[in-house]
């Protein structure tokens, strides 16, 4: 599962978000505590993954708490998918 | 907090940790003697009873209405309503001690308000036990109170406030310059309505009443923070505390590097940080400048220190309170300052106003241009932490100051992505490009601290005109 969901966010992310379509992310690269996603794009990619996967971020799970990469990220929707 | 305050706590702090049973009910007994302990006295000297009084009123009151059927349970909850209740009881008692002196800053009021305070409690839990809230009530809470922390934030409404008691008690209609000052009401406040709104989005933990005063009213965090989140901190309260050799070392050295920053650094820097007299008194710009860098360094080590304190001595209760600093000045732009600087209060902000704004922006039937979502999210939310301190023009631009910074830092890096020259992409070239991101940004930040310190804009544009050698 992890498999699907981890090439679908980092080609968003890399393509939308730092408009560098050929970037390539690691699975445990930081993302938010690095600066690589500010606040704003933040809620664009929470948007992103309640429209594609069906499972909702609550407005209180988006910081670096929740999930600073894309592992972290994909473990996240998975728990919700699974429910 | 003077340093032998602080003393009683550290030391208070090491022995309930020691608790294996009843920490919790220590913690909370503990807690709400701090509160009117710590409580400056007021101009109207019951208030320094009354405020803390209504704390942990408004505290109660907020759990009755926050928490789960399951945990509303007389059982679960009558030894903390007693400990409350037994506190505030031997604070009003204490006339008949004798003990003002040592622990007290204004004689108590009678016993019959300690008598009102137990009977809030009794009756609070009474009603929670048969009730079944409605949406419409967390509403009205939270309005309830945003309304009283913007009454009490604006020195207007409080003058006047103050003036008007005067008027009537001794007929005297001249308002006076007056100070209310609610201890911990700020952070108070912010837990409060973070435990309102997770109620309301159903993720507010299953919490007894004990569980829920002591994380709003958690001593080491009470004064200045940081602001935890209760989910966590209810976590840790429950399970047994084992420190090992290693914790005592990192609680110990947390503790003392936050007393060295408070006391030594930031006291010896308030010497020299500016201020509304130096302001005045200061021709030239070097000057100006160095008063301004020494104010920068004061209000971080003052703040840091204090939260270093914090962090140590919840250590040794079990309690990892989080981080509310990490080396903010240090950071090549302002996003990262934000993200490091006073980093609960900002976490808290973006949880509760910047996310919810920036979505339903985004999802709204209006399709924004993105610059314009980011000016006004940034901006608001910005100029609501400025206010946050105080409902001032001086905070107020403070927060408008840093929510422009962002907004134009956020376009300028949005246009350079993709930009970078090459000598950028060398070790040297970052290096300097992240020096002079240092140096711009600590810069910025203390220009900022202009309008926060001096107490009206007039001041901090003087001193900006002196700083820039556009004095006349």
């Amino acid at each position: 599962m992890n498999d699907s969901v981890i090439p679908v966010v980092e080609k968003y992310i890399a393509s939308q978000i730092l408009k560098q379509p050929n970037r390539t992310l690691q699975p445990a690269e930081p993302l938010i505590s690095s600066g690589l996603v500010d606040s704003f794009s933040l809620m664009d990619l929470a948007l992103f993954v309640e429209d594609t996967f069906g499972v909702r971020i609550e407005d209180t799970e988006l910081n670096a708490n929740t999930f600073d990469n894309l592992a972290q990220l994909a473990s996240l929707i998975e728990s919700r998918l699974s429910k | 907090m003077t340093i032998f305050q602080i003393g009683i706590l550290a030391f208070i702090a090491i022995g309930i940790g020691q608790l294996h049973k009843g920490r919790e009910l220590a913690l909370l007994a503990f807690s709400a003697f701090v509160i009117y302990w710590l409580q400056p006295p007021q101009q109207f000297v019951s208030l320094a009873f009354w405020l803390p009084a209504a704390t942990l009123g408004l505290t109660v009151i907020l759990w009755a209405l926050t928490s789960t059927p399951e945990s509303l349970s007389w059982k679960q909850n009558w030894p903390a309503a007693m400990i409350l209740a037994g506190v505030t009881i031997l604070v009003a008692l204490n006339r008949y001690f004798g003990l003002e002196q040592v622990y007290m800053t204004t004689t108590p009021p009678l016993l019959q308000v300690a008598v009102v305070v137990f009977i809030l409690v009794g009756l609070t839990i009474a009603l929670a036990r048969s009730r079944a809230v409605r949406p419409a009530v967390y509403w009205l809470a939270l309005v309830g109170l945003i309304v009283l922390f913007i009454l009490l934030k604006t020195p207007y409404f409080v003058n006047h406030l103050f003036g008007f008691v005067k008027a009537v008690q001794a007929g005297d209609a001249e308002p006076k310059q007056a100070i209310l000052s609610w201890l911990g009401f700020s952070y108070v406040a912010f837990r409060l309505i973070h435990t309102i709104r997770d109620r309301q989005s159903g993720r507010l933990p299953s919490v007894t009443l004990g569980e829920y005063v002591n994380y709003v009213i958690f001593f080491p965090a009470f004064t200045a923070g940081p602001i935890d989140r209760i989910e966590r901190f209810v976590l840790e309260l429950r399970s047994p505390v084992s420190l090992a050799r290693q914790d005592w070392v990192e609680a110990g050295t947390r503790f003392f590097v936050g007393l060295f920053k408070k006391f030594v650094l930031a006291d010896a820097l308030a010497v020299i940080a500016l201020n509304d007299i130096l302001v005045t008194q200061v021709k030239s710009a070097g000057w100006m400048w160095f008063f301004l860098y020494a104010y920068s360094l004061r209000i971080y080590f003052d703040f840091s220190g204090y939260t270093d304190i914090a962090i140590g001595l919840a250590r040794v209760l079990g309690i990892r309170l989080p981080e509310n600093f990490a080396a903010p000045y240090l950071k090549p732009n302002l996003t990262q300052f934000w993200n490091s600087w006073h980093m609960t209060l900002t976490q808290w902000f973006r949880a509760y106003f910047f996310n919810p704004l920036t979505r339903a922006m985004r999802s709204s039937k209006i399709s924004w241009p993105v610059p314009v979502i980011i000016l006004i999210t940034q901006a608001a939310a910005m100029v609501l932490i400025g206010l946050w301190h105080g409902v001032t023009w001086g905070f107020a631009l403070w927060g408008l100051w840093h929510g422009l910074g962002l907004f134009v830092q956020n376009r300028w890096s949005e246009w350079a992505r993709g930009k970078q020259p090459s000598w950028l992409q060398t070790r040297a070239g970052a290096m300097i490009f992240n020096a002079a991101g240092v140096f711009l940004t600590f810069n910025f930040v203390s220009l900022g601290w202009l309008f926060f310190t001096l107490s009206t804009p007039d001041l901090s544009w003087s001193a900006f005109q002196v700083l820039f050698g556009f004095a006349k």
